[in-house]
């Protein structure tokens, strides 16, 4: 049963009737499907579709259709499982916003995250998918065009940066406002570590090579470093927050019998 | 052993000591000085391999202005410890002059550091110097700390106004940030403007 299900008031009962239980079985479902989805996006970005640690982006035209044709086999098989999977995306944003709306900092904040993620996803997620597939699926085009494609997928990637920095701006200010200590406050600094290497990371369209590259030590290896420890501690906070829901934690929204 | 005539403070027993601030504050400080290391060793690692090239950058840096804004910054911080202890003595309205003393110190040196940005570029120094990219970085990202400094501050000085709100843990922890900012300023102004 969701948190919006209403249990239906007994017609002439004295009290409202009160939700059962707050939606603990979902939430522990969606927390699982969120660590599951981060990790074949860990696989199929990474391991697959080699888009991270990036290819050079100080080559030619012809280096590039080489690199696509070397690794065409697993572009296609990460990406199009990253892309029937692509949902999990905002089912990760989900989870997220469902405990910023428990947060006594107001739940503007929330919507304004899963909004700003969700908007981030399509340059952050889905260009990269689709500029790769196009290029190892269409192997005849011109060098060229396979040059533009792979600049494309890796600047889109690595430079849509400020639907990002908004959705981490609004996630440190609802840590920091809230009283509810949903999520601890130093997990709102470790959030502040992140706009500041996607600010940084912005560097990445002026250089072709270096710390500022998309390949760059500063612009990409110490903000993966940051990422990930924000992701492992994500992971825990949420596992923690969701353990903390029993059947009287009280349901987001009020039964539709007692509004 | 004690000097005749002199006295000593008495160690407070080990219940009251505690940790200034908070432990979340002192995640983000040293967490925050781990990922400046970070950049720091890879601007050395940079360096080290064109060094001729960087120093030739360098002298272009007005080292003049690197010292003012450093003299700015660590009065800023003396006004910052001097606002902890007057917190502590209970003498809210000093406190509250001293982060603002803090705070437009902070402001002034940005102000600075404006001046110095545009007279880099107008120079034609920019980040597609191998020297000066670090340069627009570092400072670049010490510029961002030193702004949520001031804000926070701001959030220690409005907590101040409010009788409820006078709590010395907001006003340490606000400062331990301020210090920290401090504290990066003077090792990028060694690395930056004296390291040749």
């Amino acid at each position: 049963m969701t948190d919006t299900d209403a249990a239906p008031a007994e017609e002439g009962a004295a009290e409202p009737a009160k939700p059962k239980r707050a939606g603990k079985r979902e939430v522990w479902l969606v927390y699982w499907a969120f660590t599951v989805f981060y990790t074949a996006l860990s696989v199929g970005i990474c391991l697959l579709g080699r888009a991270t640690p990036p290819p050079r982006p100080d080559v030619t035209g012809l280096q590039a259709a080489a690199w696509f044709d070397e690794h065409h086999l697993g572009i296609q098989i990460g990406f199009v499982f990253l892309l029937v999977i692509a949902g999990g995306a905002a089912i990760s944003n989900g989870i997220i916003g469902y405990f910023m709306k428990r947060m006594s900092s107001g739940k503007a904040l929330a919507y304004a995250y899963i909004a700003a993620m969700g908007v981030g996803a399509v340059p952050g997620f889905q260009v990269l998918l689709v500029c790769w597939l196009t290029a190892t699926f269409r192997p005849d085009r011109s060098p060229d065009i396979l040059y533009l494609l792979y600049d494309l997928g890796m600047l889109s990637y690595n430079g849509s940066l400020g639907c990002f920095t908004a959705a981490y701006t609004v996630l440190a200010i609802a840590v920091f406002y809230d009283r509810n200590r949903i999520f601890p406050k130093w997990f709102g600094y470790v959030t502040v570590w992140q706009i500041v290497t996607e600010i940084v990371a912005s560097q990445m369209w002026l250089h072709h090579s270096g710390a500022f590259a998309w390949n760059g030590m500063i612009t990409l290896y110490i903000a993966i470093v940051i990422f990930g420890l924000w992701v492992a501690c994500l992971l825990v906070l949420l596992r923690k927050a969701a353990g903390r829901e029993t059947g009287h934690t009280p349901a987001l929204y009020e039964a539709e019998g007692t509004r | 052993m004690t000097a005749p005539g002199t006295t000593t403070r008495p160690r407070p027993p080990a219940r009251e000591r505690r940790l200034p601030g908070d432990a979340d504050m002192w995640v983000m400080i040293l967490g925050d000085l781990f990922f400046f290391g970070c950049y720091f060793v890879t601007y050395m690692v940079f360096r080290a391999m064109s060094a001729g090239r960087f120093t030739a950058s360098q002298r272009h840096l007005d080292i003049d202005i690197g010292v003012t804004n450093t003299v700015v910054l660590l009065t800023s911080s003396l006004f910052a410890a001097l606002a902890v202890l007057a917190v502590r003595e209970g003498a809210w309205r000093r406190a509250r002059r001293l982060l603002w003393a803090t705070g437009a110190c902070g402001v002034l040196f940005a102000l600075i550091k404006a001046y110095e940005w545009h007279t880099e570029i107008s120079r034609g120094h920019t980040i597609h110097d191998g020297f000066f990219g670090f340069y627009f970085v570092l400072t670049g990202v010490h510029l961002v700390h030193l702004a949520l400094g001031v804000l926070v501050l701001g959030v220690a000085v409005r907590e101040l106004r409010s009788p409820r709100g006078r709590r010395p843990t907001i006003v340490e922890q606000s400062v331990l940030f301020w210090h920290m900012v401090d504290l990066l300023w003077v090792v990028i102004f060694a690395l930056l403007y004296l390291m040749r």
